[in-house]
């Protein structure tokens, strides 16, 4: 053994043994190993298949070179197993009660025709989207970078449903369920609370997608959309609107999607901090869609790196890429969204000049000034939430 | 002529239901090791949910599955036997474990 080497070896040693003792959790870049399935669900293209029942599916990296994502690309995520396979548009209501001076019954014809329809483009994101970049592996679906989507979204204004309805003064919780079911009666439904507060005029309840009718697996025929937000808010299937003045204990809320309630929102997988907080808003975050890892590209060809940014609706000031491990970085060309909830798609020409294993990585800024860190600097919560490290593809220059 | 009617077609098909009828989730057979206690799994798990969530959550420790057992129980309240409990866990850690306890 060289000296060098046993230095080496000596110090790698040691590490692992403050490792161990330790145990800090690290980060690193999500799988992007997993290949679409053969088998399509109702109204999709093969998607990365986790699950059937209840139905998980994660779009592949090519999804991110596209400002909206196509409706049969986009991602699903489900909770509860028994979701309704068939849904009568004519017989559609959803109902709005509690702490209301009148509770209201409104269809799906008068949803679209007795109110203002408006449009929001905006990023649906799970707050586990990347989870298996966590390590040690943190508990629940190890998802690559593809649980997330951006599309047009048409419907009506929350705000103008609960006036019609007309708030009590006292009112202060908002309780959205939809129509999917579990396998027990006792389950809890999966509801979602929000304060009054939270629910701004940019909520709506959507029936359309890209120009189309939502698809069965993403909500038909009506979801909540929160722009801003990870996806677990938006509730799908909606058919209830209940308002109250106290907190119901629900476990999707009090149990689920929360992270450290400390500022580095962090903690170690043996001393995980004793509160924790609702995920809520979403980091600034970017995805590379072309190139892939393991491509092989020509030398001195031209080559466009494409993508998607985005962040809670600050909005993406820029994307940088750097094709040299980080020692250098270069602005992409942007193109915004109609929303600033939307994607903003940016392109790079690279050439690559030299041969072998390139690293492509790219990183976005949004209009706060929050980047996005290192793969290795995210830190790690329990639950593997919120994961926005730098993108990085590698591909080999023939 | 035809491109104006391939528009009007176009156009027209966002007011119809993309899907007419029943849609159908197909079945996906996820592969599943057969061990001891497989048919505690079978019994308990697959009532809610499909062999793909254990398979996707990667090797955790004892303690990892036993609480997911438990918050099977407590949360989605799931009626098993505290015998159950144990096969399961046992099962769980051997088949999809991490070699740790903790």
């Amino acid at each position: 053994m060289q000296r060098r080497d046993f230095l080496k070896t000596s110090i790698a040693a040691s590490a692992a043994i403050v490792g161990t003792s330790l145990s800090a959790g690290t980060t690193h870049q999500p799988n992007d190993t997993r290949e679409v399935s053969k088998m399509a669900f109702p109204e999709k293209r093969p998607l990365i298949t986790y699950s059937d029942r209840p139905p998980l599916l994660e779009s592949p990296r090519s999804t991110f070179t596209k400002q909206l994502t196509p409706n049969d690309e986009f991602f699903v995520r489900w909770h509860l197993p028994d979701i309704p396979t068939y849904i009568d548009p004519d017989a559609y209501t959803i109902h709005i009660d509690g702490l209301v001076k009148k509770e209201l019954h409104i269809s799906l014809k008068e949803l679209k025709h007795d109110f203002e329809q408006v449009e929001v483009e905006a990023v649906l994101q799970c707050g586990g989207n990347s989870r298996s970049a966590f390590d040690p592996i943190a508990g629940g679906i190890q998802w690559g970078s593809g649980a997330m989507g951006s599309a047009v979204w048409k419907g009506v204004r929350l705000s103008d449903i609960l006036n019609r309805a007309g708030l009590h003064k006292d009112a202060k919780y908002i309780g959205f369920n939809g129509k999917d079911n579990a396998a027990y009666y006792e389950t809890p439904n999966f509801v979602r609370e929000l304060e009054v507060e939270e629910l701004n005029d940019h909520v709506i309840i959507a029936y359309e997608m890209n120009g189309e009718d939502l698809p069965y697996l993403n909500g038909y025929p009506l979801r909540l959309v929160i722009p801003g937000y990870y996806s677990d808010s938006w509730v799908k299937m909606l058919s209830n609107i209940t308002v109250t003045n106290k907190y119901k204990s629900l476990f999707f809320m009090d149990v689920a999607y929360r992270v450290p309630d400390n500022e580095c929102e962090c903690e170690t997988p043996e001393e995980k901090f004793k509160t924790t907080k609702p995920i809520t808003t979403m980091n600034v975050k970017s995805v590379i869609g072309y190139p892939e890892n393991g491509m092989k590209v020509y030398h001195n060809s031209h080559i466009v790196i494409r993508g998607v940014a985005f962040d809670d609706g600050h909005g993406i000031k820029a994307v940088m890429v750097s094709t040299d491990d980080g020692k250098t970085w270069e602005e992409a060309i942007l193109k915004k969204g109609s929303s600033r909830y939307a994607y903003t798609a940016f392109r790079f020409a690279y050439k690559p000049e030299k041969y072998g294993k390139v690293n492509i990585m790219a990183k976005a800024i949004d209009r706060l000034g929050n980047e996005q860190p290192l793969a290795k600097d995210v830190k790690w919560n329990h639950g593997g939430y919120k994961y926005n490290g730098i993108d990085t593809v590698q591909v080999e220059v023939i | 002529m035809k491109k104006l009617l391939l528009l009007t077609l176009l156009t027209y098909t966002s007011l119809f239901a993309q899907v007419k009828g029943e849609v159908a989730v197909p079945y996906i057979s996820y592969e599943i090791k057969m061990g001891k206690g497989f048919e505690a799994i079978q019994a308990n798990c697959l009532m809610c949910h499909s062999f793909g969530y254990v398979t996707n959550q990667g090797p955790q420790s004892r303690d990892f599955w036993h609480k997911k057992v438990m918050k099977m129980i407590t949360h989605f309240k799931a009626p098993m036997s505290n015998e159950d409990v144990e096969t399961t866990t046992n099962y769980l850690f051997e088949h999809y474990g991490n070699g740790k306890l903790k």
